[in-house]
């Protein structure tokens, strides 16, 4: 969707502010968030849908909340609308009925946790790639509402495949809740070809691309 | 079990962006309060992620990949073949890493990592990423014009030496391989390993100093 979260190529930010080494957790809170959105959430979501939520927050908010704020509006989200808690209680950090304690989990079954997280996307499909290495292809237009992961600034453009990467879950469907394995492709495309005549000609740019994104050039 | 419903979230993320505090340590404070009485999660828990990343997941994982590269042919060609499978020997695979790649900076190809949909990054590599990764300055900038982005991080480079950048819009992460120092012969890995940077392996620094080894 076109929405303010695709912002390769955007202009107006100023410098990026640059540190060199930072703690995990910078702000204390920040460490709390990310805590309470790996440990409790909605079982039956996908990473596409919750990527999706972030994607539809109001552009001014999109701009301003830090980033484990965002995951926490998903997570808040993804709780309503399971049913699992209620915007008044959000709202008011009131529970509308108290709770058994949760089981504490140890750090070192936390660290199997982040282990097991070793997803595979791959995902095996009968259909053959529609691409071979090196063709040239071009990316369409591709506008939908919903989720892609196209971005706007490399739509309508010219480049070549540099790697494919067998099946992998496309996110269009992921975020519908539906899980649809889809060639996927790392596309390199010359920056003279996204940016014009300021780009370096030696510079380029890859993007990995599912194979509906895709036509042959 | 979730709905997919984008216009109900729509209208909640609005909902939330005008009624919510303001302040993120006071919502986080109140939501941690809410999940801990409702029993869906107990703030020891809580501690132990936190713990996680800022104790035993961060960088230096990735700087131990990247010495090793340096010393051992045999890995390095395991590393740039399939990533995934050469930090599952060190025991680093996990999130976000299920399909890592490796790239290598020569004397004329520089490499940039940058998500700018999001802020796609390998946790059980890298740790918790910098604050400028996530920022929408670095992630409008960094496809558009890296060469200003990169000088911004003090990195110079000549027109003749290439820079590709790798938007990380699938499941596919990224590891940057900065080039050995000069000056390191016979050096060992724990020694090299304390060189690599965290941004080196992001793309946004090149030259590793070996003063402070």
């Amino acid at each position: 969707m076109d929405s303010i979260h695709d912002l390769g190529g955007k202009q107006g930010f100023g410098p990026v502010t640059v540190t060199e080494d930072e703690p995990a957790f910078p702000e204390a809170w920040e460490g709390r968030a990310y805590g309470l959105v790996q440990s409790v959430g909605d079982p039956g979501s996908t990473i596409d849908w919750f990527r999706h939520i972030v994607e539809l927050m109001p552009p001014a908010a999109y701009l301003t909340e830090p980033y484990f704020q965002k995951w926490q509006y998903v997570q808040i989200i993804e709780l309503i609308q399971a049913g699992k808690l209620s915007m008044d209680e959000v709202l008011s950090g009131q529970a509308s009925k108290p709770g058994d304690p949760a089981s504490k989990r140890s750090l070192e079954k936390v660290l199997a946790i982040i282990h097991d997280k070793n997803h595979s996307f791959e995902r095996k499909i009968d259909a053959g790639p529609a691409f071979v290495l090196n063709q040239w292809v071009r990316t369409k237009r591709h506008m939908t509402e919903g989720h892609t992961r196209l971005p706007a600034y490399a739509r309508d453009s010219l480049g070549d495949v540099i790697a494919h990467h067998g099946s992998h879950a496309l996110p269009d469907a992921g975020a519908r809740g539906e899980d649809v394995g889809e060639h996927l492709y790392t596309v390199r495309f010359t920056a003279a070809e996204l940016w014009g005549d300021e780009a370096n000609p030696n510079d380029d740019v890859t993007l990995d691309l599912w194979e509906s994104y895709l036509v042959p050039a | 079990m979730a709905t997919f419903d984008r216009e109900d979230a729509a209208k909640l993320a609005r909902h939330l962006h005008s009624h919510l505090p303001s302040d993120p340590a006071l919502r986080t404070k109140t939501l941690e309060s809410l999940l801990v009485e409702r029993g869906f999660v107990a703030p020891e828990t809580i501690d132990a992620w936190v713990e996680a990343y800022s104790e035993h997941i961060g960088p230096k994982r990735g700087a131990q990949v990247v010495a090793r590269s340096w010393v051992d042919p045999a890995f390095r060609a395991r590393l740039m073949d399939d990533a995934t499978a050469a930090i599952a020997e060190f025991g680093f695979d996990g999130d976000a890493t299920g399909h890592l790649k490796a790239v290598e900076n020569t004397d004329t190809q520089h490499h940039l990592i940058v998500c700018t949909l999001c802020s796609c990054y390998p946790f059980s590599l890298l740790g918790m990423s910098p604050a400028w990764y996530k920022s929408a300055a670095y992630r409008a900038r960094a496809v558009r014009e890296p060469r200003q982005v990169l000088s911004e991080f003090g990195v110079d480079l000549p027109e003749t030496v290439g820079v590709r950048v790798w938007d990380s819009t699938a499941e596919l992460r990224y590891l940057v391989v900065p080039q050995r120092p000069a000056n390191t012969d016979g050096w060992d890995e724990a020694r090299l390993a304390a060189l690599v940077t965290r941004n080196a392996m992001i793309g946004t620094a090149r030259h590793l100093k070996t003063e402070a080894a």
